[in-house]
């Protein structure tokens, strides 16, 4: 397509092309040639030969010498009076090198796509999707000369002291044996569950059919189980606490574990789902999964036929496998301080006069079978909670520290690879990076529903966009979990954030099954929490989420945005070594080792992983 | 002669309100309908009994005995000549049918440039200025096959001059241009005689390609100057008007005579051969399938019928009527067939709307799975019409052949304009993509190159040197 003159400048050394027929004589300008983001494509499928093609800046304002059919390249053959290019193009490359050379420099990371699409004030959008598999993810290094990263640490001198707004503090109780017995109760570190409560569990909720609980010690860790729909913290506040304040007891060694089918045999959330045997399925570590070595208190639901991918049928299972964990909440509430085996304080920090940051987290909030309670009373609980989708998806503001006591309680569905467990949240490491980096001041954290509509969509995104802006932050995150539909948000989220002069770091899979689908140009610094080996939504519970080895490469790319630097365009194609050149980068500059997670690859092979992914 | 529909809506804007009622007698101009808003009066091109009322037309069964006389215009002694093209009900003949008294009501002595758009007119200074008032008379005939505006020219080339000269005394334009492709000799020639000694008259020669009848188009030919969709030609200190349009208002302001009748085309799969048929003064509401068995009738097996022209008519039955904007009924030669295979469409502001592109793949049996428009087109407003942004000059269409292809498109079926046409050819067949134009139907049926790649420039010397 023809291009204007603001897109020809800033492509001023790529190939000039004419997008058209162009007759002999006529004085060569922008609308004669083609947009130099599709001759990738071009050239690979032999359309377009770019040999001795001359540059943009070189044709404006020549004379075209013969007439010449569309998709010719402009050579010197056929131009008279190019102009002398004003840096060589071949310059630039080695340019790079000697920078990259100079050991001081900080760089900084990215990963992520230009899309040439815009939304057009997040109204009217086409979804166009980008040819060539932008990979939207794909990834970019961003490097920051010296200054800039001066120009983070600057205020730092001058800034204030600073300042604890609250703390939480973490109770744990060690865990090692469950059991069944007569009575939900803890004798030292064994966790005993009342016998017969699954027919309390059954009568609590008129969808939920049947109940089995199953207790899966590490040696039963090769049990075949349906699709896991939740992994939670055991946790109950002290006392009249508030969630994010005061005191909260945690279980160790052992998770709530939510697992369903419907009536009919069909997975909660079949087309994407974990189900299979549970040592092949589950990312073990990631932030919203289990860790090798706990027990998992795993809850079998069956709801009614046909509720399986409506939200009524999660909500019914998430209610009612909730009284199991309150029994032991009510259990732990009168457990003996001695028992404590270790006490950890969270502390919320703000740091005036540092950059000023905010993470928007997007949650799904389709409402077919997707949701999330916020805010219950306790931990991950149910009681008091609101759901996401009535209250309308809109931003909800929230602490630091109500995100790691479990504000969240996630109702999550299809392709569990990218999606959020209400673990995700107790442990959140972007939230746990951004309030430790002594550089950066987090004001807090806004949760925003992702609506089904597209109409509705644009709605909340507007309201995050205000609300981003009388925050007045230096710089935002926005992170989402799975892909696709909530793209859509994800890139309104973003450029209503960004169209107020405030640099956004987005956070999502992508890769190559999750390539970005729509895009805008405030969408420049992206960090793709893709760790499969192939791109893909693997079915593997968890291990596309976002895990702390993205919290820095966000945190390091946030910082260079902030600092006015530009991060280098994302490649092409999805291409993984871009990311860890990225993390070379940050270890280098911030002398720290960034550990990597595993991926599937460390997992012992599935049946259906052989069949349809690797 | 069977019986005259008198549809309430022939024109931009609101159907007109029937003022007659079943059984009503009426002669040629009685005033049968007048404006409910924008619009303009309708009169009765035949004498007879009105039929029947219904909402969306007023069926007159003609009588058998048709005189000549027609009633005259109602106006004043003093009317001004705006007011008799009001009263004579005259719209846009070219096809666009916009009330022609609401166009004329302008004066262009004291209209000042509209603002131009830096980023479609590279070439003129910022502050470029028009010196004088122009009315540009569309004489293109741009629609492929069409040939009564050229017969027109030809045979009533002073009526059109006495028109034109009254809209430039109506509007206060101090200089008018004729808009004629150079490809048509004859009609340049006698123009060229007849415009000897009008020295506030011009003629400018157009390229024989599609689209040069564009509004907009008309304007940067004869004027240099790149209108964007929003702007109306006014912004060039201009009003376009077409030939038959012009006849029609010396006709309004000589002779009284309300707008009745129409100029048409009349071609196709026809007994007798695919030659024009020109039907100068058909009266309105007359059938299709009437004006179709005076070319001769349909030769056989037919593909669909046309009214108006290939690119932007829209199929139609024998028993639908003509209106004052009709200016060609086209039969055409069969469909190819598809048989279901996938079909993309290239929606442009040159040719077909989305819908007239889906009924084209269907009657070709081609299951559309992608649907790509020019980057051009733009819709102004929600459902409006398609522009185009630089009528004639494409933006480049390699893209849209991306998109088609990863759709899994086997055929697409385009409706470009020349120039888009032949940039869409210089990538799509190499992309394995087959290439059908909505017009091609058309072509084959009249003998007409197909619209594929542009052969000849889309710059024409303006020297008559023939």
């Amino acid at each position: 397509m023809s291009i204007t003159a603001e897109t020809a400048k800033a492509h001023a050394h790529d190939p000039a092309v004419l997008c058209c027929r162009a007759e002999g004589g006529i004085t060569i300008e922008p609308a004669n040639l083609e947009d130099p983001a599709i001759f990738d494509d071009l050239v690979d499928s032999g359309l377009l030969n770019l040999d001795g093609c001359l540059t943009i800046e070189e044709v404006l304002g020549a004379k075209l010498l013969k007439t010449c059919d569309s998709l010719c390249p402009l050579t010197a053959d056929v131009v008279e009076g190019a102009k002398a290019p004003s840096a060589p193009a071949e310059a630039a490359p080695a340019e790079e090198e000697v920078k990259e050379a100079v050991p001081a420099p900080v760089a900084a990371p990215a990963a992520g796509g230009i899309l040439k699409i815009h939304i057009g004030e997040g109204k009217d959008i086409d979804l166009e999707i980008p040819v060539g598999a932008l990979g939207g993810g794909g990834a970019a290094v961003a490097e920051v000369p010296q200054t800039a990263v001066a120009s983070v640490a600057a205020p730092a001198e001058e800034a204030k002291e600073e300042k604890v707004v609250r703390t939480l503090t973490r109770k744990h109780f060690n865990i090692t044996e469950v059991k069944r017995g007569p009575e939900t109760k803890i004798e030292g570190t064994t966790l005993y569950i009342r016998e017969g409560i699954e027919a309390e569990v059954i009568d609590n909720q008129e969808l939920v059919k049947d109940f089995h609980l199953e207790i899966i010690t590490p040696d039963l860790y090769h049990t075949y189980s349906e699709t896991i729909m939740d992994v939670q913290p055991i946790a109950t506040k002290e006392g009249d606490d508030d969630i994010g304040t005061g005191v909260t007891r945690v279980l160790d060694g052992v998770v709530m574990m939510l697992t369903g089918v419907d009536e009919g045999g069909v997975q909660i959330g079949e087309f994407g789902s974990s189900e299979g045997y549970l040592d092949e399925n589950i990312m073990w570590g990631r932030p919203g999964c289990p860790d090798k070595g706990e027990i998992f208190i795993k809850g079998n639901i069956v709801v009614q036929e046909k509720t399986n991918m409506e939200r009524r049928g999660p909500m019914a299972a998430h209610t009612a496998f909730d009284i199991i964990t309150q029994e032991i909440r009510e259990v732990m509430k009168k457990l003996d301080d001695s028992l404590v085996t270790e006490t950890q304080e969270l502390k919320q920090v703000r740091r005036p006069g540092k950059k000023k940051v905010v993470i928007v987290k997007e949650i799904m909030g389709q409402g077919a079978m997707h949701d999330n309670f916020i805010l219950p009373v306790e931990p991950v609980g149910v009681l008091g909670a609101r759901a996401n989708v009535d209250l309308g998806n809109v931003p909800v503001c929230v602490s630091p520290l109500e995100v790691l006591d479990g504000c969240i309680h996630a109702l999550t569905c299809i392709g569990p690879a990218s999606k959020e467990m209400s673990r995700h949240y107790w442990r959140e490491p972007l939230v746990l990076e951004a309030l430790h980096d002594e550089e950066v001041d987090l004001c807090g954290v806004v949760f925003v529903g992702s609506p089904q509509i597209n109409a509705e969509k644009f709605y909340v995104s507007k309201r995050v966009g205000h609300t981003v802006e009388m925050m007045d932050a230096d710089g935002a995150f926005v992170t989402t979990e799975g892909f696709g539909n909530n793209h859509i948000d994800f890139a309104s989220h973003i450029e209503q954030i960004g169209m107020r002069g405030i640099p956004v770091v987005g956070m999502s899979y992508c890769a190559v099954q999750g390539a970005l689908v729509v895009g805008n140009k405030y969408m420049q610094y992206m960090v793709d929490n893709n760790k499969s080996e192939s791109g893909i939504e693997n079915e593997v519970l968890g291990c596309n989420t976002l895990c702390p080895e993205d919290a820095v490469r966000a945190i390091a790319m946030l910082k260079t945005a902030m600092a006015g630097e530009d991060v280098k365009a994302a490649e092409r194609k999805w291409n993984p070594n871009v990311k860890s050149t990225n993390v070379e980068l940050i270890e280098a500059a911030y002398d720290r080792k960034i550990a990597l997670e595993e991926n599937e690859q460390s997992l012992p092979m599935s049946q259906k992983r052989k069949e349809k992914y690797d | 002669m069977g019986n005259v529909q008198m549809l309430l809506r022939q024109h931009v804007g609101a159907p007109c309100t029937a003022i007659v009622k079943a059984g009503d007698e009426v002669k040629k101009g009685t005033l049968i309908a007048t404006p409910a808003g924008l619009g303009a009066n309708i009169f009765s091109s035949v004498y007879g009994t009105v039929a029947e009322v219904t909402e969306d037309r007023i069926i007159i069964e003609p009588a058998d005995e048709q005189p000549k006389e027609f009633v005259p215009i109602d106006v004043p002694e003093d009317a001004s000549k705006l007011d008799m093209v009001k009263a004579a009900g005259i719209v846009g003949m070219g096809g666009a049918g916009f009330p022609t008294g609401v166009k004329l009501s302008i004066n262009l002595k004291e209209t000042p440039m509209g603002e131009l758009d830096p980023e479609i007119n590279p070439e003129l200074p910022a502050d470029f200025k028009l010196e004088h008032g122009y009315i540009l008379i569309n004489v293109a005939e741009c629609e492929p096959g069409l040939e009564h505006n050229i017969r027109q020219i030809e045979e009533q080339c002073d009526k059109v001059i006495r028109g034109v000269k009254y809209c430039m005394e109506i509007t206060n334009a101090d200089k008018a241009i004729f808009a004629i492709k150079k490809k048509n000799q004859k009609a340049v020639k006698i123009l060229q005689k007849a415009l000897e000694g009008e020295a506030d008259i011009s003629m400018h020669l157009l390229p024989d390609i599609y689209p040069m009848g564009e509004e907009r188009a008309v304007v940067r030919e004869c004027l240099g100057v790149n209108l964007t969709t929003m702007q109306l030609p006014s912004a060039a200190r201009s009003v376009v008007v077409n030939l038959e349009t012009a006849a029609k208002i010396a006709e309004a302001v000589d002779e009284k005579k309300p707008c009745i009748t129409k100029n048409l085309t009349v071609r196709g799969k026809l007994n007798g051969g695919n030659a024009a048929h020109v039907f100068m003064d058909v009266p309105v509401g007359v059938s299709v399938g009437e004006l179709i068995e005076r070319a001769g009738g349909i030769d056989g097996v037919y593909g669909e019928i046309i009214m108006g022209g290939a690119f932007t008519g829209k199929s139609t039955k024998f028993d639908e009527p003509i209106t004052k904007t009709t200016g060609g009924i086209l039969v055409t030669v069969e469909f190819p067939d598809l048989h279901g295979a996938n079909v993309g469409l290239l929606v442009c502001a040159c040719g077909g709307s989305e819908e007239r592109m889906r009924e084209i793949a269907e009657k070709m049996n081609g299951k559309v799975v992608s649907v790509c428009r020019c980057k051009q087109a733009i819709e102004n407003k929600p459902g409006a019409p398609l522009k185009c942004l630089r009528p004639g000059n494409c933006p480049g269409q390699v893209k849209n052949n991306m998109q088609f292809k990863k759709d899994k498109c086997e055929y697409i079926i385009i409706g470009n304009c020349s120039d888009c046409s032949n940039t869409v050819m210089a990538s799509g067949p190499k992309m394995g993509l087959k290439v059908f134009h909505q017009t091609d139907h058309v072509m084959r049926t009249v003998g007409h190159a197909l619209y594929r790649t542009l052969k000849v420039s889309k710059q024409v010397s303006q020297d008559i040197d023939f």
